[in-house]
């Protein structure tokens, strides 16, 4: 089961129950129907899942993230040593699946605080849009058009010709 | 009818037997449990006919024989069931093996790696199942690196080495002063130069 949110980052204001004032002696279906489902649904699900849980305690497993070394790019690499090629493309791919995922997290963020807000999201997650559409237009431009058999030498052959193009723009 | 479609099955328990004694006992509890009017009789309690009590019929039970002419669906029923059986001898170990891991042994806790320790290459994954599998079935992914380096640079010597023998080659025919490109003659001190000794032969 996915962890809950972080409580102290969206906190929710003090619940005011009010005191019960019963004045018929009629029975409060609304109350009827929320014992029936406590019992009928939520405490058989809690139950199975303490249960789960409990003989899951017994062997806890662990993972790691990993971490890998910095090695030399594409561009400090001589012209026939195909070894260093090799480890800075390895490299440039994994840079590219972390630009991915930084990419999904930019829009999980954007998303969660549309779904927060409602109606009124343009106006209040304004930052978030504006984070979006940086990271976006950044990620199209430097991996844009590469396709599906991308490589470090095509990318770094896309960042020369937007460098010529900003040179010519810029003379 | 049930029992009719009991007898066409085979003797080989699957699902669909178990679904219809399911069933059979199911409307054998509705049955009890909303009795008809009166006038009906157990047999049709099964088949849940309402009988008419106004008009009186002749003939209770079954109802009209009919001797239905149809195409024989017996091909089709065969492949349905050799598929369903060949589907689940793998399906259901498949899936009781996989229902259990994720029950009893569940996926792994993201942590921090601690101080000078270097992790196994199967415990940076977090389902058991692709632990298990990184670590019996799998080369670690270190070593795969290392031998796709080895591999470039194995290919790397060969095409380096090409380069120089094509170098050397060309240097040979050249000059032609090396061991390559010399075609054998004869000896010169083999000629007998005797006929040409005199000029007045």
């Amino acid at each position: 089961m996915p962890a809950d949110y972080d409580k102290d980052a969206y906190p929710e204001p003090p619940r005011k129950t009010p005191v019960v004032d019963k004045q018929t002696a009629l029975p409060n279906p609304a109350l009827i129907l929320t014992k029936v489902f406590y019992y009928a649904v939520d405490l058989p699900v809690t139950t199975f899942r303490d249960v789960v849980d409990s003989i899951r305690s017994n062997n806890k497993l662990v993972y790691y993230h990993q971490r890998f070394r910095r090695v030399p790019d594409l561009t400090e690499c001589q012209e026939g040593d195909y070894v260093c090629c090799y480890e800075a493309e390895m490299q440039w791919r994994r840079d590219y699946k972390v630009d991915q995922e930084i990419v999904k997290v930019v829009q999980e963020r954007m998303k969660a605080c549309q779904q927060r807000e409602g109606d009124s999201y343009k106006q209040n997650c304004a930052r978030e849009i504006q984070q979006f559409n940086d990271v976006t237009k950044n990620y199209q431009s430097r991996y844009g058009d590469l396709g599906a058999y991308a490589s470090g030498r095509k990318c770094l052959m896309k960042q020369k010709e937007r460098m010529m193009a900003a040179q010519a723009q810029s003379a | 009818m049930d029992e009719s479609a009991s007898a066409l099955l085979p003797c080989r328990p699957t699902v669909v037997m178990v679904g219809m004694s399911v069933l059979r006992s199911a409307a054998a509890f509705a049955a009890r449990l909303t009795p008809l009017k009166p006038g009906s009789s157990p047999a049709n309690l099964l088949t849940r006919a309402i009988p008419r009590t106004d008009k009186a019929a002749i003939r209770w039970g079954h109802g009209k024989k009919m001797f239905v002419i149809k195409p024989s669906d017996y091909y089709d029923r065969r492949f349905l069931r050799l598929l369903q059986y060949y589907v689940l001898l793998t399906g259901i170990p498949v899936a009781i093996i996989v229902t259990g891991v994720n029950l009893f042994i569940g996926e792994a806790e993201l942590a921090e790696i601690p101080e000078g320790y270097e992790p196994e290459h199967w415990e940076y994954y977090k389902h058991p199942i692709t632990r298990w599998i990184s670590r019996n079935l799998y080369d670690s992914p270190v070593k795969d690196y290392e031998k796709m380096m080895a591999a470039i640079q194995i290919e790397k010597e060969k095409a380096d080495m090409r380069l120089t023998q094509m170098e050397v080659r060309r240097h040979m025919r050249e000059s032609g002063d090396g061991p390559w490109f010399q075609i054998p003659t004869l000896n010169k001190d083999l000629i007998d130069h005797s006929p040409k000794a005199s000029p007045d032969n």
